[in-house]
């Protein structure tokens, strides 16, 4: 028996090698793989792998085209495309400028969604990180809450063998402490949280200085970011062990640095500067240690392997098992999907930023989609200019499949070419942008990134191509030569069915732009309850209350000062503590109303121009204004008290009078109703308020700069206008209203320029019809009419299938507001007249040359 | 026209296709080679120079008869040509002369 060689290498030897060399090549082969095979089968087989690997050499290769007219089918093409782009120049850059609008910002749109999915995920434990949240069942909602109770740490650290390390942050979510930051003479003011001491096995901000297992092992401990050590102390080395004095209310001190972390990337959702030991605040805070009392956010990292939902239904009960009043039930949320689905409805997760996600997805496929159908459009309507060089190929003997790729390979190369542009305007266009979605959007030319790119660009190519492919391949040259009409009734529809599409997405579009932006002018300027002009917040780092009481006074001499008040949390966010412990006279056992509670100093109202329905508002004539409260008007609906002035509630177990009942306003988005708030006064909040004389903005604050570095050492005056504040909160509505605009107005350009490439056509291939018409006696005015009617007709269905479209969805999308404005029959109608005439303004340029023209010229035929 | 070159292993072949005149193909060529180069070489390689010699018109090749060896393949038989020859004799003649130029040198 012969030994055999290895089958697979001599298979791939005959694939490659040329035929009249195979056989020899093979036959030494085989001899010297026999001869070899006695002393080694082992080293005789890989012998002849290497060996034929090297006959893999030109010399040997045989010639791989089988047939040899491909390569030349193939030049052919590519040279009739750019005969092609060059003959029809019109229609070249039609489709050019076209489809590279839309590839620039399905670029664009695509670079801010890789973005906006990156937040939070650099993370390396972002696979097992999970925040646990909190649902508390009010009877008639389920409230989601970040904040867990305080002992919940403790809790999941000692009997939940799944978890890996777990952490307790404050405050919760975005907010920081700001606090003022001395070291030397160096005063500034910088965001800290407390985090416990796992904090940084959690989450992975490398650690560059200090030993990581220590860093908040001692309570004075803080760590600090690099950039603020960088500020600080001038670099990062010797860094460690350092002091600095902190700042704030009730933890002001001496804090040693025990470490130095990395300042958290940009596509962090979460930053602060500064790390302190949660244990310190703990200490300070006994309320920590009752289930009841919720504060911390609580993070954690599974262990490898761990059942999700097993775990969940684990801890789901935990605060019921420790507090039986309870009626919070906690679950996980994956830590990197808070930035993109960071809704609560119900206790159920209801999308958030990923709907603007979508959104744009879908805008920049809907852009796509109109420049490929201009491609289709123009390219099925030009057909009769194409017709005779496919008969032609045709009866020579092309196959309908050479005559698909004929015409795909040309609109793959048209949209490469776009591709090209699309590039360009993106580089362009990207620092604008960047403006604009408020991002540093880059191009970095990754792997992942070209992939994207190119595939996008040879989808939009195929797509382009393969309805004229098709329609174009499937004419039989019969009729071709035989002059019958080409443009059947079936693609004369489909046509036109593909512009009123582009119409109707343009629609769409218009009536989103129309609404965004008169629901964005009704945001800001609807009537909130109170004067947003002219209102200055800012926090100040006085320690005591007597020099803040003195730094008031001093305020108040400032010419140009109005008022001056104080407020806990701000005005604009709604955020805010929230309590139910409110017991009023004829409270019924389930009427559990979750009050706000808002802690206000004298002169509140009138600084904010709130306006008292009833009794009064605190006034420093009367004593003991701090057993007083004051309610809004929701409130007292839902407490259904009648005369409600100088009735008693229990707050907390202590006793306070009504005195005032104010009129609603919001200090929440209007995305929510106003909520039921009750007042109690605190000689000083956690932000100053100082309404300004108008038109002395600015040296009124230039003289409150002066007094506040005055009164703390050093420090300067960080202030916002309540308006700004206010209008930063709908910021991502704005771009979206702003985006919208753009992306509308490119979508009607992109339409209108295929409409205006099919108008010119048509008018081309009527002429004689037009010439005819004319010496029959027919009016300009009539060949005009003639030409439109049917642009006419397109819109308006387009106008009827997107209207209702448009209005389902932003209907919808207004929905999500509680205060939203109402929409209108006029805006809609509006949309379609401007369809209408932008359409009429697109195609008269070419329906009135038409109907100028001489008929003599038209008619006559050499 | 330039008279074709010849490479340094391609000559080696060449003295081994005109040694076994009429009986050379791919095998022998390479053990006679390893044999009286005591080095080890790749059949591949010969082919190579074997192609190229063809090519350049310093052999010419024939099939052998049909045998139940080599997997029933047929052997490819070298021939050197007029052509051939006269390179390798050139060749020679080259080496020799210059190695009569060289004086007589002492190495100690």
């Amino acid at each position: 028996m012969k030994p055999s060689p290895p089958y697979r290498a001599l298979k791939f030897l005959r694939w490659f090698c040329r035929e009249d060399f195979i056989e020899e090549v093979e036959g030494d082969l085989i001899e010297v793989f026999e001869y070899q095979y006695k002393q080694s089968p082992k080293k005789a087989k890989s012998k002849l792998i290497w060996t034929v690997i090297r006959y893999f050499r030109p010399e040997f290769i045989k010639a791989f085209n089988l047939s040899p007219n491909s390569t030349t089918m193939y030049q052919h093409n590519f040279k009739l495309a750019y005969r092609n782009f060059f003959k029809y120049k019109s229609t070249f850059f039609i489709n050019l400028i076209g489809l590279s609008t839309g590839l620039a910002c399905a670029l664009l749109i695509s670079l801010w969604i890789a973005d906006e999915q990156n937040v939070d995920k650099f993370h390396e434990k972002d696979a097992r990180l999970y925040q646990v949240m909190h649902n508390i069942d009010l009877g008639n909602e389920i409230r989601t809450l970040e904040w867990t109770p305080g002992p919940l740490i403790e809790a999941l650290d000692q009997q939940m063998p799944e978890v890996e390390n777990v952490a307790a942050v404050f405050p919760p979510s975005v907010h920081t402490f700001k606090g003022a930051l001395a070291h030397d003479d160096i005063r500034m003011k910088a965001s800290s949280k407390y985090v416990s001491s796992d904090y940084f096995s959690i989450f992975s901000h490398p650690i560059l200085a200090g030993d990581k297992d220590q860093l908040l092992k001692e309570k004075y401990a803080v760590v600090i970011s690099d950039q603020l050590a960088l500020k600080l102390f001038g670099s990062t080395d010797n860094v460690v062990g350092k002091l600095l004095k902190w700042e704030v209310e009730g933890f002001s001190g001496d804090y040693f640095v025990s470490g130095i972390f990395e300042s958290m990337p940009s596509n962090a959702s979460i930053q602060f500067d500064l790390a302190f030991n949660y244990d310190l605040y703990a200490s300070k805070n006994p309320e920590l240690n009752r289930w009841s009392y919720n504060d911390p956010c609580t993070y954690l990292t599974l262990k490898e392997g761990s059942d999700v939902k097993a775990f969940e239904n684990k801890i789901a009960g935990l605060i019921k098992k420790n507090d039986p009043e309870s009626k919070g039930t906690l679950f996980l949320r994956k830590y990197s999907s808070q930035y993109l689905y960071g809704n609560f409805e119900n206790g159920l997760e209801a999308g958030g930023r990923i709907s603007y996600v979508i959104l744009f997805s879908v805008i920049a496929i809907f852009l796509l989609l109109i420049a490929c159908i201009n491609f289709m459009n123009l390219s099925t309507a030009r057909a009769s200019r194409r017709i005779k060089e496919i008969g032609v190929k045709k009866s020579i003997g092309a196959k309908r499949s050479d005559l698909v790729i004929q015409h795909l390979m040309e609109s793959v190369i048209m949209s490469f070419l776009a591709l090209f542009l699309a590039m360009l305007m993106v580089t362009l266009i990207l620092p604008e942008f960047n403006v604009l979605t408020g991002k540093q959007l880059l191009f970095v030319f990754s792997s992942e990134f070209i992939f994207t790119v190119l595939g996008i660009t040879l989808i939009t190519g195929l797509l382009a191509g393969s309805y004229p492919a098709l329609y174009l391949s499937g004419i039989t040259p019969i009729s071709i030569f035989r002059g019958s009409s080409i443009n059947s009734l079936s693609s004369l529809w489909i046509r036109k069915g593909l512009v009123i599409f582009q119409f109707a997405v343009s629609l769409v579009l218009i009536v989103m732009v129309f609404t965004v932006s008169k629901q964005m002018d009704y945001i800001q300027t609807k009537n909130l309850g109170y004067d947003k002009e002219n209102v200055l917040i800012f926090n100040e780092t006085i320690n005591n209350d007597a020099s803040y009481t003195s730094f008031k006074h001093q305020l108040k001499t400032v010419p140009g000062v109005l008022s001056i008040s104080s407020i806990s949390g701000d005005m604009t966010t709604g955020d805010r503590n929230n309590t139910t412990g409110i017991m009023w006279e004829g409270r019924s056992e389930d009427n559990l109303v979750d009050f706000s509670d808002l802690v206000v100093d004298f002169n509140f109202f009138e600084t904010m121009n709130i306006e008292l329905l009833e009794g009064r508002a605190f006034s420093e004539e009367f004593n003991s204004e701090k057993n007083k409260i004051i309610f809004n008007e929701t409130a007292i609906n839902q407490m259904g008290l009648v005369n409600p002035i100088g009735q008693t509630v229990r707050l907390w177990g202590k006793e306070k009078q009504i005195i005032g009942v104010v009129k609603d306003f919001h200090v929440e988005s209007l995305y929510k109703t106003v909520k039921p708030s009750f007042f109690r006064l605190s000689e000083r909040g956690m932000n100053t308020l100082v309404r300004i004389e108008q038109g002395k903005e600015r040296e009124t604050i230039e003289a409150l700069q002066d007094i506040y570095k005055e009164k703390n050492q050093g420090l300067a005056l960080d202030y916002q206008f309540i308006d700004d504040a206010y209008d930063k909160l709908y910021a991502s509505e704005s771009r979206v209203s702003i985006l919208s605009g753009y992306f509308a107005g490119i979508a009607i350009l992109i339409s209108c320029l295929g409409l205006f490439g099919l108008a010119a056509f048509t008018a081309e291939i009527r002429l004689k019809e037009i010439g005819i018409r004319k010496v029959l006696g027919s009016g300009n005015t009539q060949i005009v009419l003639l030409l439109s009617n049917e642009y006419t007709k397109m819109v308006l269905i387009a106008n009827l299938l997107a209207l209702p479209i448009g209005y389902y969805l932003v209907n919808n999308w207004l929905g999500s507001f509680a205060f939203s404005i109402e929409l209108k029959w006029w805006s809609f109608v509006g949309a379609g007249i401007l369809s209408l005439m932008i359409s009429w303004l697109t195609v008269g340029i070419q329906t009135v040359k038409a109907a100028m023209i001489n008929p003599v010229d038209c008619l006559k035929d050499e | 026209m330039k008279a074709p070159s010849l490479g340094e292993f391609e000559e080696l072949v060449l003295l081994m296709v005109a040694a076994q005149h009429d009986e050379a193909y791919g095998v022998s060529i390479l053990e006679s080679l390893e044999k009286q180069l005591d080095k080890k070489v790749n059949v591949s390689a010969i082919h190579v120079a074997l192609k190229r010699m063809v090519e350049k018109g310093f052999i010419t090749s024939r099939f052998g008869g049909i045998t139940t060896d080599r997997g029933g393949r047929r052997k490819k038989f070298y021939v050197i040509t007029a052509f051939g020859k006269q390179a390798l004799d050139q060749q020679y003649s080259i080496r020799t002369d210059l190695y009569q130029q060289i004086p007589e040198i002492s190495f100690n």
